[in-house]
């Protein structure tokens, strides 16, 4: 204690400074910061709560503020507000989707494909994320899921126009069947509900991937060695080990699946067809029409926002159980 | 792996990295147009500024020209609404018919043609035209015009005479447009006043006529292989052949014609509608002299509009244009004099009822 009464001492009277030789001695020394941040950063809780600081204030203006900006806007009777005008706030926004119902189709026509995009993506995702984990040589995994990740570098506007590319009428795999003799005339791919699903589905099937694999990877090996040398078939041994134990993975892939695809807004116009118009759109519609809309549009969204987390709820409390984890 | 020890190093560079990663969309962000002396913000769309005019007028004047691009005159007024007094650009691209709202939300300068040392260089035709005064001032410079055609492949479609083709049962699933747009002829295929210029003050009359159309989109979906919203888009579909014909803008149409493609575009015998794009400047715009320089600048030379025709493919309000395209290119934007005659420019009257009754009209077609 003596020795950091005497170093305040020499240091206030323009003395060596102790430890630091450069400007930032300066600062960390003055009296400023030894009450403002030094103080903050010289206890353990005080170091815990500044650095929970930055993630929350992320979380409060990049995730909450948005959602809470739409929220309001849900509620004002006009938006954008112009000058002069005072804001009045009413319920009609949400009203107009429970009375009209020729907007619950578009919902209900999200929800089914999204469910649906999910089990596919699920069924089609889970053998490659098992061999991947299992089957290729533990040196040879990282190399393996790599590769796996090259097309996702590309951005979603690339892969989706690619899709494009392989489907059209002029495309590469009408191209294909032509020139082997398969057909004559092109087979109408593009524009519909299968371009629509397999273009949904090569999208975003990495996020059911990797809380796949990451789960898949955890189970013991030695668990499913002990079934098969008690005489567990393949498929036994899949029902009774691996599926329950990658349980955790299947609800989060599939939850973070899901929630991207219900609220997935280019791939649905640039692949879907004139009857896979989907709630997004919708909702877009308000927002860019020639009459302004945003409220109603905000209402909406919110009422999509609320429906998809009640869903991808359910589901995690139903199939992953009270101690089910994201990752 | 070895711990993180929050000391009070680590605490701090921690924290100046994630206050600086939180900073960066600000270092980032599209500088409000009160922020600047010399340049210039213009919001319009793809193609109706020639990339070697942008290029030399920078040059020539020294103004940094930002370009935004916009694909929709909504999402343009919603956009400056939601900026109000504080604009980020400076100028935008207002159809001729979408005045009145802008103007009525105080959101655009009325221009000045002392200003415009070249302005008589616009097609006389263009310089006084009634819609382009609103409370007799003149709001922006025509620069493009085009209509709403029938476009056809002509490798599988023959010179059709009417909308009628839209709806023939050979065609099914090879025909595409814009709900919204495709509305409004509908209405006046089934002899209903598609621009709702009759129907001021007659509510009932409108909803009548709208629904009637909407239920005749509906009847007629399996018609239609895709709703499209940019002019790119159609495009793109007659290029991969997965349509032969289409409600089209005459922009889209025109350029694909003009580049060989098996493309014909024409007026139906019920007729179409024809628009007048323009270039604005928005009420409360800082560089408001360097908009004046561009629209000067834009009208020196029948090069630049003959450049804006080439790219976008609408036909330009610029005097002397035709004689510099090629054949081809005067080809893609002409039509029979009977033709031309059956196009009735957009009218601003009763806007705020049509808006509200074909966008919801056109939320019902996709919908069903």
């Amino acid at each position: 204690m003596a020795s950091i009464e005497a170093a305040q001492a020499e240091l206030e009277n323009g003395g060596p400074m102790p430890r630091y030789s450069t400007n930032i001695s300066r600062i960390v020394n003055s009296r400023l910061y030894q009450l403002t941040l030094g103080a903050a950063v010289a206890s353990r809780a005080g170091r815990l709560a500044l650095l929970a600081a930055v993630p929350l204030l992320w979380l409060a203006f990049l995730h909450i503020g948005p959602i809470y900006q739409m929220a309001k806007i849900s509620f004002l009777t006009s938006y954008p507000l112009q000058h002069g005008r005072p804001a009045s706030y009413t319920l009609a926004n949400y009203a107009i989707f429970f009375s009209e119902s020729i907007y619950f189709m578009p919902l209900i026509r999200s929800f089914v494909f999204s469910l649906a995009s999910t089990a596919i993506t699920l069924i089609v995702v889970f053998p490659v994320a098992y061999y991947v984990a299992k089957i290729v040589r533990p040196d040879w995994r990282s190399k393996a899921l790599l590769l796996l990740l090259v097309p996702f570098w590309a951005g979603e506007l690339i892969r989706t126009f690619s899709v494009i590319m392989l489907l059209a009428n002029r495309g590469a795999l009408n191209f294909l069947l032509r020139d082997i003799g398969l057909i004559d005339r092109p087979i109408p791919m593009l524009y519909t509900s299968f371009s629509l699903g397999f273009g949904l589905i090569y999208l975003i099937c990495l996020y059911m991937l990797l809380p796949l694999y990451s789960a898949i990877d955890k189970i013991p090996k030695h668990l499913l060695d002990a079934a098969a040398d008690l005489g567990a078939g393949p498929f036994t041994r899949f029902r009774r080990i691996v599926l329950p134990l990658s349980r955790d993975g299947i609800v989060s892939g599939c939850s973070l699946v899901f929630l991207t695809c219900i609220g997935v807004f280019a791939t649905p116009m640039l692949l879907g067809g004139p009857t896979n118009v989907m709630f997004p759109e919708t909702i877009s519609g308000f927002f860019h029409g020639a009459s302004d809309k945003w409220p109603v549009g905000a209402a909406f969204a919110l009422i999509m926002l609320v429906s998809a987390l009640t869903t991808a709820g359910i589901f995690m409390r139903l199939v992953g159980g009270k101690a089910t984890k994201l990752m | 792996m070895r711990d993180l020890t929050a000391n009070r190093r680590t605490a701090l560079r921690l924290l100046g990295g994630a206050a600086g990663a939180l900073a960066a969309p600000y270092n980032i962000r599209p500088r409000p147009a009160w922020a600047q002396s010399n340049t210039l913000n213009i919001t319009t769309y793809d193609k109706f500024l020639p990339a070697e005019f942008l290029d030399k007028f920078q040059k020539d004047t020294g103004i940094q020209v930002n370009i935004r691009l916009t694909d929709d005159q909504g999402k343009q007024y919603n956009l400056l609404a939601a900026e109000g007094a504080n604009p980020s650009t400076d100028m935008v691209t207002v159809a001729g018919h979408r005045y009145t709202q802008f103007i009525s939300s105080d959101l655009l300068a009325p221009l000045d043609t002392d200003k415009i040392k070249n302005w008589k260089n616009l097609n006389p035709a263009y310089q006084n035209a009634p819609w382009t005064r609103v409370n007799d001032k003149l709001w922006g410079l025509p620069i493009l015009a085009g209509y709403e055609g029938l476009a056809i492949n002509t490798s599988y479609v023959k010179d059709p005479q009417s909308w009628d083709v839209m709806f023939d049962p050979q065609y099914k699933g090879m025909t595409s447009y814009i709900v919204s747009d495709f509305m409004t002829i509908a209405m006046k295929y089934l002899g209903y006043d598609g621009d709702f210029v009759t129907y001021v003050d007659k509510r009932e009359e409108a909803q009548k006529a709208t629904n009637a159309a909407r239920d005749f989109l509906i009847k007629h979906k399996d018609m239609v292989r895709k709703y499209y919203d940019a002019g790119s888009e159609v495009q793109q579909m007659f290029l991969n052949e997965d349509i032969y014909l289409a409600h089209s803008w005459s922009g889209p149409a025109a350029k694909l014609i003009a580049e060989g493609h098996p493309i014909r575009l024409s007026v139906p015998k019920e007729g179409t509608f024809g628009f007048c794009y323009t270039l604005n400047i928005v009420n409360h715009a800082p560089n408001a002299e360097n908009a004046y320089k561009l629209l000067d600048a834009i009208l020196a030379s029948p090069e630049v509009g003959a450049s804006m025709t080439r790219q976008s493919g609408f036909a330009s309000t610029i005097s002397g244009v035709p004689e510099l395209l090629t054949d081809l290119e005067r080809a893609a934007n002409s039509l029979p004099q009977e033709q031309v005659e059956r196009i009735v420019f957009f009218s601003s009257v009763n806007r705020d009822m049509k808006n509200e009754m074909i966008d919801k009209a056109t939320a019902e077609v996709k919908a069903a």
